[in-house]
């Protein structure tokens, strides 16, 4: 469901997603097909499959160690699989789709030596962008960015904080059709995540494809449209954000209060709670118990400052559905459609 | 396999390489080096002690006093190499003064004694007695004025004329000619062995210094992960294709620049060697020398770039160069062995086998002149040599770029072969 207030802000894109939730129509762009990576006899990815509909933001998510990483190396074509495959509008991917990425690993860096105004011209000219479009479009990057007094400066003589910017530019110079970000967010200072975060939505707005890896359910779930949730090398969950929270969302509620709500782990009709700080989550055995939930903790002189019924958090669904990292071995796949 | 990214990645590697410190401290020193280095050595071949003292003993003591003549009137004498000081006695007599002396040879007080018995008139066997018994310096020195003290008294009983004795006592004298497959015979000088020896110093030096710069270069792409980012746009096939490329393209530029002096000479008559200093080399070892060079760099470059990306930083890496380093070191003792006598077995042998013939064959081809079809084989071989091994240094090469964490083993990086990457 799209909400109308945003209409204003991001006109034409929130009618073309709108378009597609009403025909229901999602086009797979790019889709990935039973991929296995093992190393030294251990799978890392195990029968990966999922699809990416074209115009989404579509989200990676899992812990450490999952497979996010090795799954995006093997879309990128930078690992073979050892089996399956990369799927691009029908065809296998090859060189062409690596023309049309921009991608930033996890682990980045750019040469030391290098000057600012060759790197940028260097790596759009892997990706085959020359003359004089693309040089006018570093400046204008590098004028955004605060950085155009530094295009002669050596990398190693930027700060920490310019790199990163530098980095950004590097991955969507050549404008690329999709861009893959692998934990972006790892390492950056909060000026400059909140500076990819506007990239992102940006770049969502000229219809870009973005598929971003994080093990941070946060950021995923205020960012995606789509999700795919991988755990030990397995796909968990896969399915739109809005479908999948309300399929998981009927059964809990968010919990806002003062007081002492130890009475309710004795409560029959309470599965679980979770206590994340500020709010906690309750999971209820049944559905529409959220109402007789409500008044027992009236009952008991709980102090309510925010009650949100059907509500749950990704880090929610991702903790129900692949527990601690001790519980992990019967996890199995789940589908928001299903 | 060449495309506009690898041209991309060669375009990167030349802009780096040839304008870096490194690249140009090292190409106007090596030759400089190379000099020094054959300075040294003849230095220390000619460079003696000063001084030592030798005390030449004969037992026939019509001998001492001639003895005494011809040593005291040498340069030996002149340039004080030696102090000599001469004296005759017995047999028995010897032994008694040798067992006095014992202490002073021991404390080098005295560098060695020289008996000289009657019987070295008939056998020309003489003795020497020092702390250190095999001074071939010493016996090359006194060979020529004890020999003729000893040729004299030979002949003096056999009515020689004076000439016939002066023919006796001379030295047999090579010159140098060198038969070419033209049919050529031409007296020749050094001038071919100085350059066959600095062929074979630029090779070595050429290939480690371009080898290493290209290890340096993939460890720190490896090491800042830059590799990733590159990887998202080409293959690894493309990339270490591009840097093999462009380092070896470097590396011909340096020999063309080290070499320019040894081409000006053959091309123009203005400069006039000294006669012991001429050579005789065609165009065709020029060719083939680069032709050979630029094969050898990109097969040895191969092997440096791999083990670049088998390596996470430059203290591992150099300790793991070893098994290349084998494959340039013994072909280059091999080449520098040639030197003394270019015909040895192994240096033909050597002059076709893998990696090997890269650096043997230019001193071979400088020294004794091959066949073109000699060439043609060795060429072939190496090009089958390096096309052998880059599949090999590609896939250990590709997994290794994207592999972190502690320094594999060996037996390891084999297994590496048959993974699917």
């Amino acid at each position: 469901m799209i909400s109308i207030f945003k209409l204003n802000g991001y006109f034409s894109y929130y009618v073309s997603i709108n378009i597609n939730n009403i025909t229901g129509l999602f086009m797979n762009l790019l889709e990935v097909r039973h991929l296995i990576k093992s190393f030294d006899g251990l799978k890392a990815v195990n029968d990966v499959s999922f699809s990416v509909p074209e115009g989404s933001v579509f989200g990676l998510i899992g812990r450490n160690g999952a497979g996010k990483t090795t799954t995006i190396r093997m879309m990128m074509n930078i690992y073979l699989p050892d089996s399956g495959e990369v799927i691009l509008r029908g065809s296998k991917i090859g060189q062409e789709f690596k023309n049309k990425v921009g991608y930033l690993p996890e682990e980045r860096g750019l040469y030391k030596k290098m000057k600012v105004w060759e790197t940028l011209m260097y790596f759009a000219e892997l990706k085959g962008k020359t003359g004089k479009n693309i040089e006018r479009k570093a400046e204008e990057y590098l004028k955004r960015f605060d950085l155009f007094d530094r295009k002669l400066s050596k990398m190693e003589d930027l700060s920490k904080g310019n790199q990163q910017k530098l980095q950004f530019i590097t991955t969507i110079l050549h404008d690329p059709e999709f861009v893959i970000l692998d934990e972006p967010f790892s390492g950056l200072d909060p000026v400059n995540t909140n500076l990819l975060k506007d990239i992102i939505l940006e770049l969502k707005r000229q219809g870009k494809i973005i598929i971003f890896s994080t093990h941070l359910m946060d950021y995923a779930e205020k960012m995606c449209d789509h999700i795919v949730m991988i755990d030990h090398g397995k796909v968990i969950l896969e399915g739109s954000l809005s479908e999948i929270k309300s399929k998981y969302s009927q059964k809990n509620a968010s919990l806002t209060y003062d007081g002492d709500i130890s009475f309710l782990k004795n409560n029959p009709m309470i599965e679980k709670i979770e206590n994340f700080g500020n709010t906690t989550g309750i999971r209820l055995k049944e559905e529409n118990q959220t109402q007789l939930l409500l008044k027992t903790l009236i009952d008991n002189n709980i102090i309510i400052k925010k009650f949100d019924a059907n509500d749950i958090s990704l880090q929610e669904i991702f903790i129900e559905l692949a527990g601690n990292e001790d519980n992990n071995g019967s996890t199995k796949k789940e589908n928001a459609n299903a | 396999m060449l495309n506009k990214r690898v041209l991309t990645v060669i375009k990167r590697e030349l802009r780096e390489k040839l304008i870096s410190k490194a690249f140009i401290v090292m190409t106007l020193i090596v030759p400089g080096l190379i000099f020094v280095l054959l300075g040294v050595q003849s230095l220390l071949m000619t460079s003696e002690q000063k001084n030592l003292k030798v005390e030449i003993i004969s037992e026939n003591q019509q001998l001492t006093p001639l003895i005494q003549n011809e040593l005291l009137n040498s340069d030996l004498s002149k340039d004080k190499k030696y102090i000599f000081s001469f004296s005759t006695l017995s047999k028995d007599e010897f032994k008694k003064y040798l067992d006095s002396q014992k202490q002073n040879i021991i404390d080098e007080k005295l560098g060695g004694i020289v008996y000289i018995p009657s019987s070295a008139l008939k056998d020309k066997r003489i003795d020497y007695y020092s702390k250190s018994s095999q001074n071939m310096s010493l016996f090359k020195d006194l060979d020529g004025p004890i020999n003729k003290v000893l040729i004299d008294d030979y002949f003096s009983s056999k009515t020689l004329s004076e000439e016939d004795l002066s023919f006796a006592r001379t030295s047999v004298d090579f010159t140098g000619y060198k038969v070419s497959k033209e049919g050529d015979i031409k007296e020749e000088g050094y001038g071919n062995l100085i350059l066959a020896y600095l062929l074979t110093f630029l090779l070595y030096f050429g290939i480690i210094m371009i080898g290493q710069m290209t290890m340096q270069s993939v460890i720190e792409e490896k090491g800042s992960k830059i590799v990733e980012v590159i990887l998202s746009s080409i293959s690894p096939t493309e990339l270490m294709t591009g840097k093999i490329l462009g380092a070896a393209i470097t590396g011909v530029i340096q020999m063309a620049i080290w070499l320019s002096p040894v081409i000006l000479l053959m091309s123009t008559t203005i400069f006039i060697l000294p006669k012991e200093l001429l050579f005789s080399i065609s165009s065709t070892v020029i060719i083939y020398t680069f032709i050979n060079f630029f094969i050898g760099l990109l097969t040895f470059i191969g092997l440096f770039a791999m083990l670049g990306a088998i390596f996470d930083n430059p203290q591992d890496a150099s300790s793991g160069t070893l098994p290349v380093m084998m494959l340039i070191l013994i072909p280059f003792f091999i080449a520098l062995s040639m030197m003394e006598n270019p015909n040895r077995p192994i240096a033909l042998i050597a002059s076709y086998f893998p990696f090997a013939s890269i650096i043997v064959m230019p001193a071979r081809l400088t020294l004794v002149g091959v066949q073109v079809w000699n060439l043609v084989i060795a060429t072939i071989i190496n090009i089958a040599t390096f096309i052998a091994i880059f599949p090999i240094a590609g896939k250990i090469y590709r997994v290794g770029l994207l592999r972190t964490g502690k320094k594999p083993k060996w037996s390891e990086i084999i297994k590496w072969l048959k993974y699917n990457y």
